[in-house]
C-alpha cells in the first residue's frame, strides 16, 4: 500500500502542470505525446510557470494527426470565443493545410505569436565529392535523378527545401529524387553511403557528424549554428532560408483584450531567464515574432508553401 | 487435414460463398481507388498505386478462390475457443447484446464522456454472458470506468472530459 | 579486461540503493502499462520525460530501462491469459499462449515466457555489452533492399506455417496489406484509400486492429456461442508450473530466440515484430511434434518471447553507439539523453563513462528484478481466470476502449473498433487465422517503404533487389521456405512407396 502511494506521488510530482489554479490556460497540441509539437507545447508552459510569467495551470490535450490539421479543425471547433484556449501550431501544419485542402485554416483561428525555429542541415557521407551547397547544386543540375536525397515525409520541410534547392539550380523540380526516411534510418543511409545526400534538423545531423561519418555542407538558417563550422546557405550566395517554426494561434473570436493579454505573457516570457535555459536545452533557435507581424508571415508562408507544393507535384 | 475433417462431422457443411464475394469486392475497391492515384505525382522507381494495385489485384483472385471452394464445398468451419461450443447453435440475443456493449461508445461517449459509456458497454457485455445482476454490473462498471479515467489522467493520457454535456 | 572492468564500476553505480529503488518503480510502472493494449514503453517514458529534470541521469535512466524491460513481461501476460496482446511483439505469444492457458497450463505458459525473457534479455545485454561497436557497424551495411528481402522473408515463413489453409491465410495477410494502404504516402505525399475523411489520412492505427481483431472480435465470438455447459474452472494445482518436459522442451527455442532476436533488433528498422515472427515459425518448423502447434505447444510461447527480448536489448545498440534511435522507445530515450544535454554515442563512452555503463548494468539488475517480481506473479495473474467470464469480457471491453480511446479520442477510431471487430467475429466463425492479418498490417507499409527506396535510388533498375549478397541470401531462404515443404513432401511419399514396393 505505501509503495502505491509512493508511485502516485511520483507520478502527481511529474505532473503536477496538470493541476489547476483560478483559469488554466487550455492548450491542445495537434500531434500525439513525445513528439516535436508535444515538446513544444508542454515545455514553453513548463517555461512560462517556471518564470512566473503564467502561473495558473495548464490542462493538456492530444490531437494528432494528418499534419496537425485534425487538432486544427477540433480547435476551430470547440475553442470558439476562450480567452484561455491555445494550440500549438508551426509549419507542417501550413503545410499540411494546403495538401490535405481542409475546410479550416489557420485564418480561422487567431494567430499570436512564433516562438521557436529549428533549421535545417544539408549532410553529405563523409567520402562524398561534395564539398559545398555549390556542388550540390552542379550535381542536381547534371542530374536529378542520380542525386538520391533523403528526408523526413513527402511534403514536409526537407523536400521543399530540396525543391526551392532545385529551382535555385535550374533542374527540374518535377525530377528530383527525395526518398523519405522516419526516425534514425536516415543516418544510417547515409552514414552507408546507401543515399548521396540528406536534409534534416541542425541538431539532429551535428552530433551524428562528430563521429566522422557524414560531413555537413550547409546549414539554412539566417545565421550559423552554434558549434558548426558551417557556411549558411546565404553566405554562399543561396538565397534560400528554410526551417521548422513552432508558435501559437489563440481560439477563432478570441477578444482584443484576451489577445493582448496573451501578447504581453509572451513577450514577458521571451524576455525571461527560463525561456533561455529552455531554447538552449533543446537546441532551438529563437525565433519570436508577434501579432501583425506574425499574421503577415503567415500569409507569406502560405504563398511560399501552396508554390512549392504545386512543383514538387503534391498539389494538383 | 484431421481436425476439419473432425469438425467436419459435427456440424451441416456451410456454403459462405458470400465471404469470396466480398473479398473480391474489396479487391476491386482497391483496384477501383488505384486508379485515383495513378501516375500523377513525381516520383523515380515505384508509384504510390503499384502497391495497391497488387493488394486489389491479390484480393480479388482470393476471393474468387474462396468462391469456388465455397461452391465446392470445402467446410468453413467455426474455430474451436474456450467456452465457446463450436457445434452449438449461435446464440443470436446474447451476440446482438455484446455487439450492443461494444457499439453503445460510438452513440454515447461524445456526450456522455468516457465513465458513463464505460457503464453501459460494461453492463451489456456481462449480460450478454449471462449476468443477471444488473445493479451490481453497472456498479463494477461505474467503478472500472471512473478508476480508469481518473488513473489515466494521472498519467496524462487524456480520455475526454468526465461528462461533457455538463461541460466536466 | 577492460569492459569488464568498466561493467563492474557500471555495477557499482546501478546497485546504489536509490539506483536499485528506481529500477523497482520502472520495473513496476513498466509491467503496468505493458498489461495494457496500446499503451506502450514509448509512450510511458515519454510521458515521464519531466522527471528528468528532478532526478539524476543514472536514476532516471535506470527507471526507463525497467520500463523498457518490463512493458515487454506485462504484455505476455495478456496475451497468455485473455488472448490479447497489448503490443505488437507478443502477437505470436499470444497464438501459443492462449491455447495453452485453455488447457489449464496457463502457469507454464507464463512461467517460460518470464523465464525464456530472462534469459534473452540476459543474452541480449551480453552481447550488448560485449559486441555492440561490431554489431552496430551493420546498420550501415543494410540498405533497402536488404530490408526488403527479410521482410520477404517473414512474409513467406508466416505465410507458410500459419491457418489452416493457405488461401485462408494468404486471405488474412491481403486485407492487412490492404489495412496497411491506407492513409498519406510517405513518399509521394498523396493520400491513398481514405475515402475522403481527415482521420484516415494517418493510417489505421495499428492498436485498433490488435484490440479489435483480438479482443472484440473474441468476445463477440464466445459470447454468441456460450456453451450450454457449466464453465470450465482451470486445473490450478495440477502442472501448475513447468514441468521437467517443459523445461527440456523451452530451453532451446530460448536460446534460438535470443539468436534471432538480437541482430535483428539492433538493425536501424529490425524493431521486435519480425524476430517474433521468424522466431515462431523456425520454432514450429523445428519441433519435434509440429501438431501440438496451434493446440498449445510451449516452443511457439518460449521462442518468440526470448525473440522479443533479445531484440529490445538490440535496439539500445545502434542508439547508445551511433546516437540512432530505431525505433519510438529508442527515440523517446534519445530525447531524455538530450534533455540532459548529453548525446548517445561513440563519444559518450568517453565521457559519461559512469552513466552508461550504469545503464548497462541496471539491464542484468532489471531483469533479475522482474525475474523475482514476475515468477511469483504466474500464480496471482492465473487466478484472474476464475473471474465470472461475464467479468472477464465486460473488463475486456472497458480496456478495449481505455485503448483506443485513449489513443487520440477519436470517434472514428471507435467505429473502425467496431467495424473490424465484427471482422474478427466473421474470421472466427469461417475458421481465418488472425496473425497473418496483423503481420500484413506491420510488415506490409515497411515492406513497401524499402522497396520503393530500393528502387528510387536505384532509379528504378529492379536487378538491384538481388544486388547485394546478404538480399540475395535472405530471398533465397524464402525461395526454399516455400517450395521445401513441398518437395519435401513429394520425396518422402516417393521414398514411402519404394519401401513398399
Amino acid at each position: 500500500m505505501r509503495k502505491r502511494s509512493f508511485l502516485t506521488g511520483i507520478l502527481a510530482l511529474a505532473f503536477s502542470a496538470g493541476i489547476a489554479a483560478a483559469e488554466p490556460a487550455k492548450v491542445l497540441i495537434p500531434a500525439n505525446p513525445g513528439g516535436g509539437w508535444d515538446g513544444a507545447g508542454r515545455e514553453t508552459m513548463a517555461a512560462f510557470n517556471k518564470s512566473g510569467v503564467f502561473t495558473d495551470g495548464v490542462s493538456f490535450t492530444n490531437k494528432g494527426g494528418a499534419a496537425g490539421t485534425i487538432g486544427l479543425a477540433e480547435f476551430v471547433r470547440t475553442a470558439q470565443g476562450d480567452d484561455n484556449a491555445l494550440l500549438v501550431t508551426g509549419v507542417i501544419m501550413v503545410g499540411g493545410i494546403i495538401s490535405n485542402k481542409t475546410p479550416v485554416s489557420l485564418a480561422d483561428t487567431t494567430p499570436l505569436v512564433r516562438m521557436t525555429n529549428e533549421y535545417n542541415a544539408i549532410a553529405v557521407p563523409a567520402d562524398s565529392d561534395i564539398k559545398t551547397p555549390q556542388d550540390f547544386l552542379a550535381a542536381l543540375k547534371e542530374d536529378p535523378g542520380a542525386l538520391s536525397v533523403g528526408g523526413g515525409s513527402a511534403g514536409g520541410v526537407d523536400h521543399i527545401l530540396l525543391a526551392l534547392l532545385a529551382k535555385e539550380a535550374g533542374a527540374p523540380v518535377d525530377k528530383i529524387n527525395f526518398v523519405s526516411f522516419s526516425g534514425g534510418e536516415i543516418l544510417a543511409s547515409l552514414g552507408g553511403g546507401k543515399i548521396k545526400a540528406a536534409i534534416s534538423g541542425a541538431s539532429e545531423f551535428r552530433d551524428f557528424a562528430a563521429s566522422g561519418r557524414i560531413r555537413i555542407i550547409a546549414v539554412t538558417g539566417p545565421a550559423r549554428v552554434e558549434g558548426l563550422d558551417v557556411p549558411t546557405l546565404k553566405e554562399t550566395g543561396i538565397p534560400i532560408e528554410i526551417g521548422n517554426w513552432r508558435g501559437f494561434v489563440g481560439a477563432p473570436g478570441l477578444s482584443a483584450e484576451g489577445r493582448k493579454t496573451w501578447l504581453d505573457r509572451f513577450q514577458k516570457l521571451h524576455e525571461s531567464d527560463a525561456w533561455k535555459a529552455t531554447l538552449k536545452t533543446h537546441g532551438w533557435e529563437d525565433a519570436y515574432l508577434p501579432g501583425d507581424d506574425f499574421v503577415a508571415f503567415l500569409k507569406s508562408e502560405d504563398a511560399r508553401w501552396t508554390t512549392a507544393l504545386k512543383e514538387v507535384g503534391i498539389l494538383k | 487435414m484431421p481436425s476439419s475433417d473432425r469438425r467436419k462431422d459435427k456440424a451441416v457443411a456451410a456454403r459462405p460463398w458470400w465471404l469470396g464475394a466480398a473479398v473480391f469486392a474489396m479487391g476491386l475497391l482497391w483496384l477501383h481507388g488505384a486508379q485515383g492515384i495513378a501516375s500523377t505525382t513525381n516520383f523515380i522507381g515505384l508509384g504510390p498505386a503499384a502497391m495497391i494495385r497488387m493488394v486489389g489485384a491479390g484480393l480479388a483472385i482470393l476471393g474468387m478462390l474462396l468462391i469456388l471452394q465455397a461452391l465446392r464445398g470445402v467446410p468453413f468451419m467455426p474455430q474451436e475457443e474456450e467456452g465457446a461450443d463450436a457445434a452449438a447453435p449461435p446464440s443470436r440475443p446474447a451476440f446482438l447484446l455484446a455487439l450492443a456493449g461494444i457499439a453503445v461508445p460510438l452513440a454515447t461517449i461524445r456526450m456522455l464522456g468516457f465513465p458513463l459509456t464505460a457503464i453501459f458497454a460494461f453492463a451489456l457485455v456481462t449480460h450478454a454472458f449471462g449476468s443477471r445482476r444488473t445493479l451490481l454490473d453497472l456498479a463494477i462498471g461505474a467503478v472500472i470506468g471512473a478508476a480508469s479515467w481518473y488513473g489515466f489522467s494521472l498519467l496524462g493520457i487524456e480520455l475526454g472530459p468526465f461528462l461533457p454535456v455538463a461541460g466536466w | 579486461m577492460d569492459v569488464l572492468h568498466q561493467l563492474l564500476g557500471g555495477f557499482a553505480v546501478a546497485l546504489q540503493p536509490i539506483n536499485l529503488f528506481w529500477a523497482l518503480v520502472g520495473c513496476i510502472l513498466g509491467t503496468a502499462v505493458g498489461v495494457l493494449p496500446g499503451i506502450g514503453p514509448a509512450l510511458t517514458i515519454a510521458l515521464l520525460l519531466p522527471v528528468t529534470a528532478q532526478v539524476a541521469p543514472e536514476s532516471a535512466f535506470i527507471m526507463f530501462a525497467g520500463i523498457l524491460y518490463g512493458a515487454l513481461y506485462g504484455g505476455s501476460t495478456t496475451s497468455i491469459l485473455l488472448n490479447m496482446p497489448g503490443e505488437s511483439g507478443s502477437v505470436m505469444t499470444a497464438i501459443e499462449g492462449s491455447r495453452m492457458a485453455r488447457n489449464g497450463r496457463g502457469a507454464a505458459a507464463l512461467a517460460t515466457a518470464a523465464v525464456g525473457s530472462f534469459v534473452a534479455g540476459t543474452i541480449g545485454t551480453l552481447a550488448l555489452t560485449f559486441l555492440a561497436p561490431a554489431i552496430a557497424e551493420l546498420a550501415f551495411i543494410f540498405g533497402p533492399e536488404d530490408y526488403f528481402a527479410l521482410m520477404i522473408l517473414s512474409f513467406t515463413s508466416v505465410a507458410v506455417v500459419m491457418g489452416s489453409s493457405r488461401i485462408r491465410g494468404f486471405t488474412a495477410l491481403f486485407c492487412g496489406l490492404a489495412l496497411g494502404t491506407i492513409g498519406i504516402d510517405t513518399q509521394t505525399g498523396q493520400s491513398r484509400m481514405v475515402f475522403g475523411t481527415l482521420e484516415l489520412l494517418d493510417g489505421v492505427s495499428f492498436t485498433v486492429v490488435l484490440v479489435a481483431l483480438f479482443a472484440i472480435g473474441e468476445t463477440l465470438y464466445v459470447a454468441s456461442r456460450q456453451s450450454r455447459r457449466a464453465a470450465v474452472v482451470y486445473p490450478l494445482s495440477g502442472g501448475a508450473w513447468m514441468t521437467r518436459e517443459d523445461w527440456r522442451r523451452s530451453w532451446k527455442p530460448w536460446l534460438r530466440g535470443a539468436l534471432i532476436g538480437f541482430p535483428i533488433g539492433s538493425l536501424p528498422a529490425g524493431g521486435t515484430e519480425i524476430p517474433t515472427f521468424l522466431s515462431y515459425t523456425v520454432e514450429r518448423r523445428l519441433s519435434a511434434r509440429p501438431e501440438e502447434f496451434g493446440h498449445g505447444a510451449i516452443e511457439g510461447v518460449a521462442g518468440p518471447e526470448a525473440a522479443n527480448n533479445a531484440a529490445a536489448a538490440g535496439i539500445l545498440v545502434p542508439l547508445l553507439t551511433l546516437g540512432l534511435p530505431s525505433t519510438a522507445t529508442a527515440a523517446v530515450l534519445l530525447a531524455a539523453f538530450q534533455n540532459y544535454g548529453l548525446q548517445p554515442g561513440p563519444l559518450l563512452f568517453a565521457t559519461n563513462p559512469d552513466l552508461l555503463w550504469g545503464l548497462i548494468a541496471s539491464l542484468f539488475v532489471g531483469n533479475i528484478i522482474l525475474l523475482v517480481l514476475n515468477l511469483p506473479l504466474v500464480g496471482i495473474w492465473v487466478r484472474l481466470l476464475l473471474i465470472p467470464r461475464p467479468y472477464i469480457y465486460g473488463g475486456i471491453v472497458v480496456f478495449a476502449l481505455v485503448g483506443v480511446w485513449g489513443l487520440s479520442t477519436s470517434w472514428m477510431d471507435l467505429l473502425l473498433m467496431c467495424g473490424l471487430g465484427l471482422i474478427g467475429y466473421v474470421a472466427r466463425v469461417y475458421d481465418f487465422p488472425i496473425a497473418p492479418a496483423l503481420i500484413g498490417l506491420i510488415l506490409g507499409p515497411q515492406a513497401e517503404i524499402q522497396l520503393r527506396r530500393a528502387l528510387a535510388v536505384s532509379q528504378g533498375d529492379w536487378s538491384v533487389l538481388v544486388g547485394t549478397p546478404i538480399a540475395a541470401s535472405f530471398l533465397v531462404i524464402a525461395v526454399l521456405v516455400f517450395f521445401l515443404p513441398m518437395i519435401m513432401t513429394k520425396f518422402r511419399g516417393a521414398v514411402q512407396q519404394e519401401s513398399k514396393a
